[in-house]
């Protein structure tokens, strides 16, 4: 878990242009409390830094990994390099390796070093009017980090953006809501019981934390999306509920967020239950057609292009 | 794909006179010009050589001695030549110092048989060529002048280094990169008519007499640790184009008149003889132009009146200019084509550039729209007739040299926008004319001239959208150069701050004071990668043990070993300049670069107003990521010993691919903002720039430090093993100061701020940041605002230039297979941009690999680049 001096981050990408905006830095914070069969980042639920291996990257006939792992976790077979259930994330193996084969994901950034990190590009945020987006993972998790980072972040200028899936206690994000700019909140399914199907949980404590949100008359502007995943959230009966709902919350729009299937290559890398759906993401009309399905209950949804 | 939100761009608080692309009609006549120039084969010239050759025989004689003891030794040079260039070996150092001998000999000789001043019969010579070089019209367009006698083709200079040529001049049809057409006719006289009578007194011949180092020969065409460029020929020039429009060649001439009445020498009397008969030829050159357009007019009178119209419109503009000032928009375009044809009949196709022309054009401009009898159609028509020409020559490039320079860019600048540099602050310059240009080149689309935009903080933001919507569209045009970086740049060379806030671009990025200075800008290139791998050489260095002491030591190796280098270049460009005073004064450049008719001294003897030379440090990020890589494995992680390391490296990493496979994937790059291999960048910058400029050239000017490549990184690269970096060996280097392929894995804005790093004020003589972009991020009104944002953000950070290719690596890759359906592709190379067709193999091979990134630069994000 991430404390107030440091947090597992994995990744911070610079140059995004879809993630609020102008050109933004994204920072991907580690852990999540949901499981989201069409999880994006599947490397990012653990909380913990953990080792990734990536077998196309791997050197023929180099082996040098294959006797450092104290747990006896590494085999000598380029295609299958880890056995998962022994590895303890422990990292030992990642140094040995000349080619980023083996990786870790994730690690401990303290405030000062993040700060560092999106303040290299505020030149380019300036510009075009951009900023850093906290995402993940569910960012809100890390919290007390954040409380101590956003201020300091804020105070630099910057234009902070929080992409979340809402399912936590509201005390958590409550205290980032002052140094927030906008937040990008996702809204996966509509009903109860689907919700609870498709990404383990129900959206009660979701509901809750959009409606505490949208209650407020001051504070960061608000977009709500949805990922949408072709045969999974986007029947009628799941449109029918979700609309409802929001209807009931008084959205009238929502941005939809189209497919695609990159993660399911990520799966063989990492140690996760998580496994491929082999949806292909659908042509442009199928989100035309889904832009009229959401018109005719009442919701503006808007799917990009 | 998702729409970009951009956040405002500054106010427009200026005169909006930005006009959309759409704002202008199809114009077919350019249309026609394209296609008539893409289908051009390329041919060799050799009227210059042929025509002057015949007239210096007469005006500079051989003597007779000369003329029987010469022939002997041109057939020995001539099988010398062949040897060395074909195998690359070194010439022997007695055949050196035994042809140092005789050409010391010849010069006597000549010196002695010397009837008139040298700089008469030059001027002399090119008289005699000007009123007999062919003229040819072609169809559709609106100014005519034929830089040479093919529609697309590349002069022979056999006073410079023509005779370069010599060994491969029967290839020349066949050879596979850049072909040229020759009849056996033209091969014949330059070896029995021409090179014989230029093998003794060309600039390349003499430059070793005025060498202290015997070895000069062997070390240019050695080609492995610098490369020296002017026995080319002179180049690299922006000439005084608003003095020839203001006063034309007639008042010129009345200038030099009266110069001439006060002369304080016979060298300065001299100088002003010479000039009056360039003058005087140029303006006979007009002349019968004029008296071409109308015979050609007669003739298609019956057939094609309107075509007949144009030329005796074309007759009448041609009385006129480039005699007398101009009067009219089109007046002012012919004029500066006919001198700028009539230059390259004297000097090098290589840079000579055309200077702020939306600000000197446009009184002209202004006063034909104000009495209505121009609009912006007709104005777009005629500056893309301009373009149409300045991309009908060509460079002659030797095979080497072809490798160093491919892509065949005559590198011409054209310069626009920026601010006034009068007034307090400098108002924003930009005019109409400044978005015409723009929108005729979008239109043109050819791989020349270069246009240059000087971007600052007031730029209206019609002009930056739409400049930046054809950057989007490709083709590597216009390149973008900051104004609050550059200034200060030519200040710290001793240029006033009216004249550094005038800088326009000289050839492809280099930032110089226009009209009134010989900055010969592209003499040299040094490899950096070349000097580094030189100290890593060293035993005793290799086993310096002590590890904290290990990167001091390496880096005082590295500045010492730098410095010798440094002084060799400078030493043989020395040499090379004094041949140039000594031997080849240039009157007609010289009446045209302010300062010479003041001085009555030639440009090459000192007279321009400014005179500087410019030399670029190539392969900076090799050199950055070697000395990185070595303080994090050998110092830090202390992984293993230097001289380890080093064996691995002598061995091209065989057998060491897991060594390699760290170096490449885990040692972080210069160009993603990691901190250590940036501040090496840094470091050696500076270093290079400090060693530069402790020299004076020969004109009493500063040696200015560069950093753009052309394509030498790659030349250098094919003759360096490999490098600590992990760069295997006789790869390319890595491109101006752009971060190694591959090393931009961090998206632009880590490899834009990298690069701020390496400039400065230090950087007098332009840097080229070639950024790489894809046609999906960039193309658009999105992208344009996108790039845009990019660039305001890498100005604000320090940022000096950047040009952006963008380009679809698949395009890519289908042309380097199917050239023929790729023609007309343009792509840009470095401070130039080229069809892709022209390009080497490994060049090709480059831009592939520069345009694929080593993993995605931008991609939607909501996913982690796991
Ligand atoms: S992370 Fe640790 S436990 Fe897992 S494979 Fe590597 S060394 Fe073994
Ligand atoms: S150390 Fe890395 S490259 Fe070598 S065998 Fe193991 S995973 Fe492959």
């Amino acid at each position: 878990m991430s404390g107030a001096d440091a947090a597992v981050v994995f990744d911070v990408q610079r140059f995004s242009i879809h993630d609020g905006p102008g050109i933004r830095t994204v920072v991907f914070f580690k852990g999540c409390a949901l499981a989201c069969r069409w999880c994006q980042n599947p490397e990012s639920r653990r909380a913990q830094p953990e080792l990734a291996y990536h077998a196309d990257r791997c050197l023929p006939g180099c082996r040098l990994c294959v006797s450092v792992c104290p747990e006896g976790a590494i085999l000598d077979r380029m295609n299958e390099r880890v056995r998962w259930d022994a590895c303890t994330h422990c990292g030992a193996c990642v140094d040995t390796c000349p080619s980023d084969a083996l990786v870790m994901v994730g690690e401990q950034w303290t405030v000062e070093r993040l700060l560092d990190a999106v303040l290299a590009d505020r030149h380019f945020y300036e510009a075009s009017g951009g900023g850093v987006t906290l995402s993940g993972g569910e960012p809100v998790l890390a919290s007390d980090f954040l409380s101590a980072f956003l201020p300091r972040a804020k105070q630099a200028g910057l234009h902070l953006t929080l992409e979340t899936s809402g399912h936590y206690p509201f005390a958590l994000l409550e205290p980032l809501l002052p140094e927030l700019d906008l937040i990008l909140f996702d809204v996966k399914a509509g009903g109860r019981e689907r919700h609870l199907d498709l990404v383990g949980h129900d959206n009660h404590q979701v509901l809750a934390n959009l409606e505490r949100l949208l209650a407020r008359d001051s504070g960061p502007e608000l977009e709500l999306r949805m990922p949408v995943v072709p045969g999974l959230n986007d029947g009628d009966a799941s449109l029918d509920q979700l609309c409802a709902t929001l209807r009931g919350l008084g959205v009238e729009r929502l941005t939809l967020l189209p497919y695609n299937h990159l993660w399911e290559a990520k799966l063989a890398r990492l140690d996760t239950k998580q496994t491929a759906l082999g949806i292909s993401p659908p042509a442009k009309d199928y989100y035309r057609a889904l832009e009229q399905r959401f018109a005719a209950r009442g919701v503006t949804g808007l799917a990009p292009g | 794909m998702q729409t970009v939100k951009m956040g405002p761009a500054p106010s427009a608080a200026v005169a909006n006179h930005g006009i959309p692309a759409s704002g202008i009609p199809a114009l077919p006549r350019l249309e026609r010009l394209r296609e008539a120039i893409l289908a051009a084969p390329y041919g060799l010239c050799t009227q210059k050589a042929e025509l002057m050759t015949e007239a210096m025989r007469v005006e500079a004689p051989q003597s007779r001695l000369a003329k029987h003891l010469a022939p002997l030794h041109f057939d020995a040079l001539r099988k010398a030549l062949e040897d060395n260039l074909a195998s690359g070996a070194p010439v022997e150092r007695w055949q050196l110092q035994m042809s140092k001998r005789l050409q010391e000999l010849w010069l006597r000789l000549d010196q002695r048989a010397q009837t008139q001043p040298l700089v008469v019969s030059f001027a002399k010579a090119l008289a005699h060529t000007l009123a007999r070089a062919e003229l040819q019209i072609h169809a559709d367009e609106l100014l005519v002048g034929n830089p040479t006698r093919h529609r697309v083709g590349a002069a022979l200079h056999p006073d410079y280094g023509g005779m370069l040529l010599m060994p491969e001049l029967d290839r020349l049809d066949a050879r596979a990169v850049n072909p040229m057409r020759t009849t056996p006719g033209q091969r014949w006289r330059l070896e029995h008519e021409v090179f014989p009578f230029w093998f003794s007194r060309s600039v390349m011949a003499r430059g070793p007499l005025f060498a202290a180092d015997l070895e000069l020969p062997n070390k240019l065409t050695e080609g492995r640790r610098f490369v020296l460029t002017q026995f080319a020929g002179i180049s690299h020039v922006t000439p005084d184009f608003p003095r020839v429009l203001e006063l034309g060649f007639v008042g010129i001439r009345e200038q030099l008149r009266e110069a001439r009445r006060d002369a304080r020498s016979d060298e300065q009397a001299a100088f002003y003889e010479a000039g009056e008969i360039v003058a005087s030829a140029v303006i006979e050159f007009g002349a019968r132009w004029s008296r071409r357009c109308a015979d050609e007019a007669r003739r298609l009178e019956p057939s094609d009146p309107a075509r007949a119209a144009e030329l005796r419109e074309l007759a009448q503009i041609l009385a006129r200019v480039p005699a007398h000032p101009a009067r009219s928009f089109h007046e002012a375009l012919q004029s500066v084509i006919s001198t700028w044809v009539a230059v390259h009949q004297e000097s090098f196709q290589h840079g000579v550039s055309f200077g702020r022309v939306d600000q000197y054009l446009w009184p002209y401009y202004e006063r034909d729209l104000a009495a209505g009898r121009i609009d912006r159609a007709r104005a777009v028509e005629l500056l893309g007739c301009v373009l149409a020409k300045a991309s009908e020559q060509l460079p002659l490039f030797n095979q080497m040299a072809t490798e160093f320079f491919s892509g065949l860019s005559s590198a011409s600048g054209l310069t626009l926008g920026g601010t006034t540099n009068h007034g307090a602050t400098g108002a924003d310059a930009s005019n109409e004319l400044t978005s015409l240009w723009l929108l005729a080149y979008d239109r043109m689309r050819l791989r020349q001239p270069n246009l240059h935009l000087r971007l600052h903080e007031r730029s209206p933001r019609a002009l930056r959208e739409l400049a930046f919507e054809i950057i989007g569209r490709g083709g590597g045009q216009p390149a973008l150069f900051n104004e609050a970086q550059i200034i200060p740049a030519l200040r710290e060379l001793g240029v006033s701050d009216e004249d550094a806030r005038n800088f326009s671009i000289v050839g492809c990025v280099e930032w110089g004071v226009p009209y009134s200075s010989f900055p010969a800008a592209g003499a040299g290139f040094i490899s950096l990668p070349a000097v580094l791998d030189e100290v890593l050489r060293e035993p005793t260095l290799r086993s310096h043990v002590a590890l904290s002491s290990l990167m001091a030591t390496i880096w005082s190796a590295f500045c010492e070993r730098l410095a010798e280098t440094v002084c060799e270049a400078v030493a043989g460009n020395d040499a090379i300049e004094r041949a140039h005073a000594q031997c080849r004064p240039t009157p007609l450049l010289s009446i045209l670069v302010d300062g010479c008719i003041e001085a009555g001294r030639d440009v090459t003897q000192a007279g321009a107003r400014y005179d500087s030379t410019g030399i670029q440090g190539v392969g900076l990020a090799d050199v950055a990521d070697s000395l990185a890589a070595i303080e994090e494995l050998v110092v830090e992680q202390g992984r293993l010993s230097l001289a380890e390391l080093m064996r691995a490296v002598d061995l091209d990493f065989r057998g060491h691919d897991q060594l390699r496979s760290r170096l490449v994937e885990k040692v972080p790059k210069y160009g993603q903002d990691h901190g250590r291999p940036e501040r090496w960048a840094a470091e050696v910058a500076r270093a290079y720039a400090e060693e530069l400029r402790r020299h004076r050239n020969p004109r009493g000017g500063p040696y200015a430090p560069g950093f753009w490549s052309m394509t030498t990184h790659v030349g250098f690269g094919a003759r360096l093993g490999a490098l600590p970096s992990g760069r295997a060996a006789g790869r390319p280097l890595a491109n101006g100061v752009s971060p190694t392929n591959g090393a931009d894995s961090r998206g632009p804005t880590a490899s834009l701020l990298a690069v701020t790093g390496v400039g400065g004020a230090h950087v007098s003589n332009g840097l080229a940041l070639n950024e790489s972009l894809d046609p999906q991020l960039a193309g658009g009104p999105t992208g344009a605002a996108l790039v845009d944002a990019l660039t305001r953000g890498y100005f604000a950070a320090g940022g000096m230039q950047v040009q952006y290719n963008v380009i679809d690596v698949n395009e890519l890759i289908d042309a380097k297979r199917y050239p023929d359906r790729h023609r007309g592709l343009v792509v840009r190379i470095s401070g130039y941009s080229a069809y892709f067709n022209d390009l080497t193999p490994t060049m090709k091979d480059e831009l592939i690999a520069r345009a694929s990134h080593g993993r995605p630069g931008a991609q939607v994000s909501t996913e982690g680049a796991l």
